[in-house]
């Protein structure tokens, strides 16, 4: 008989076995790249969108980091269709925190989804990176 | 009955079923379980017959006399009670310790203790394959050096020291000489005699004893005195107080008399598998072996995997019990202190994964696991981005 992981919650563990969103976008003057981490600190994202009359009309990621990171990866590139750049600004990690039940001791790994989120709207095509 | 793949031996073992049916003779009401030293009533007396043929057993496996043998709670509190009580004991001949940076905690923290009580510890780091070289100590030995504490077998990476070497140095050199013996004994020959150990450290539950129980081998010829940590009723010659637990002593000594009439089919047997389990994971690529390659005890192999996050390799094989490179600092997260000792980065620590095999371990299961790690490892570097990136 296995026993569930308690430090896992069930959206975290049914984003890990079924993860929506991994991906990458080639580049393209309609594609918005946010680079966060580093793998050396064990944690590292990279989220693309490709942005559509001011919104995101697609956004997929890539991440390395602990189950907790890459579920919330997979989250919030659900969430970010129709995202506008100050959406994307504006995106609180506490948010993917509280939906996926992660625990304190992984709030850091998520503020590396946060900077990236805010990298991809500082790389606005059109531009606005000037204020990130 | 579990399904998952139990490949954690190097943190303990499921008890031997042999070992199991003679800890249960002193159990029960109609079995040996009176109090070894109430030795005025012939239900103490039959106690006290077995755990002294349990001394034997212990004391066989290591060459020692069964006079040497001092039964503890384990394998830390035997450390405990070589490195704090000798030195205790002999603070007049020398404030000056010898150990290495990957040590177990039990042989760290105690040295941490010295340190608060005025003793100085030199923490030597051993190679990259993490192989600790006699001359490194000869090096670090100054004229008041007491104690020089070295670990047997790495309970990490596996790596085997050559004890006897650094014995004979320390003998040479009059100083005391500590090792931990937790992984190693009853795996592979260890004789206190030729290896010149003054103080050896053993656990039961590493080789498919019970947990609860060890002992401490002290030298007796010249007799090596010690400052008991436990006062009481003065058991175990006054170096252990407490009442002696005879189901687990004698499950110790059936553990160790069984580990060594068997060391050698199962260290073929176990190491071949652990080859077997080598082959099949670096078939991947980016896979990293730790520590010496052919320096090993035949059931711990650590492996780092590079491309993965450590926490997140562990969830995607929950079929299998294996630990990562941080899981001796499992609350903290931090990676594992023997691996960074060994110079590997934060980063490949953490994407590391001690296997373990034991006794019970067959071919079906290490296939079985390398199936499962490298259908993890493909799936998690698919995820990551580049390199880079």
């Amino acid at each position: 008989m296995t026993v569930d992981d308690p430090r896992y919650g069930v959206e975290v563990r049914r984003r890990m076995a079924t993860p929506s969103g991994v991906g990458e976008l080639p580049p393209a003057a309609d594609v918005a790249v946010g680079r966060a981490g580093d793998r050396e600190q064990g944690a590292a994202v990279v989220l693309w969108c490709r942005v559509a009359d001011g919104r995101v009309s697609e956004a997929c990621f890539r991440a390395f980091g602990c189950p907790h990171l890459v579920a919330a990866a997979s989250w919030l590139t659900e969430r970010l269709a129709g995202a506008t750049r100050e959406d994307l600004l504006a995106w609180d990690w506490r948010e993917a925190a509280e939906a996926l039940q992660v625990p304190p001791a992984k709030f850091g790994r998520l503020l590396t989804l946060q900077d990236a989120a805010r990298a991809a709207a500082g790389n606005w095509p059109g531009g606005g990176s000037s204020t990130v | 009955m579990s399904d998952v793949i139990y490949l954690d031996n190097a943190a303990t073992t499921p008890v031997d079923p042999r070992v199991v049916e003679v800890m249960l003779e002193c159990l029960g009401p109609s079995g040996d379980y009176a109090n070894p030293s109430a030795v005025g009533h012939p239900p103490g007396r039959r106690a006290r017959a077995r755990v002294e043929q349990a001394r034997d057993e212990v004391a066989a496996l290591v060459g020692a006399d069964p006079s040497q043998v001092i039964f503890t709670s384990g394998a830390t509190e035997a450390d405990n009670l070589a490195i704090l009580g000798a030195a205790r004991f002999y603070r007049e001949r020398g404030g000056h310790v010898v150990t290495w940076r990957t040590e177990h905690p039990a042989v760290l923290d105690a040295c941490r203790q010295l340190e608060r009580e005025g003793f100085e510890v030199t923490y030597l780091k051993p190679g990259p394959d993490g192989i600790v070289e006699p001359a490194q100590v000869e090096a670090a030995l100054r004229k008041d050096t007491l104690l020089v504490s070295l670990m047997h077998v790495n309970n990490e990476i596996g790596v085997v020291q050559d004890v006897g070497a650094v014995g004979r140095l320390c003998r040479e050199r009059g100083v005391l000489f500590h090792v931990d013996a937790a992984q190693g004994a009853g795996k592979l020959p260890l004789d206190v005699n030729r290896d010149c150990i003054d103080l050896l450290a053993l656990t039961a539950h590493k080789v498919h004893g019970p947990k609860g129980i060890g002992a401490l081998c002290v030298r007796r010829e010249p007799r090596l005195g010690l400052v008991p940590m436990l006062h009481g009723g003065g058991q175990e010659r006054g170096l252990r107080s407490g009442t002696l637990p005879t189901h687990q002593i004698v499950g110790m000594g059936a553990a160790y008399r069984i580990a060594m009439s068997e060391m050698l089919p199962d260290g073929e047997r176990i190491g071949g598998l652990r080859e077997r389990l080598w082959g099949g994971l670096a078939r991947l690529p980016g896979v990293l072996l730790n520590g010496h390659p052919t320096r090993r005890v035949p059931g711990i192999l650590s492996v780092t995997f590079d491309g993965v996050e450590g926490e997140s390799l562990l969830f995607e094989v929950p079929g299998l019990a294996v630990t990562s490179g941080s899981a001796c600092a499992a609350t903290s997260g931090e990676p594992s202190y023997v691996l960074r000792a060994l110079g590997r980065s934060d980063r490949l620590a953490q994407s590391s994964l001690r296997l373990s095999l034991g006794r019970f371990s067959s071919a079906t299961e290490v296939d079985a696991a390398i199936e499962a790690i490298t259908m993890a490892v493909t799936r998690l570097r698919a995820i990551a981005p580049e390199a880079g990136e």
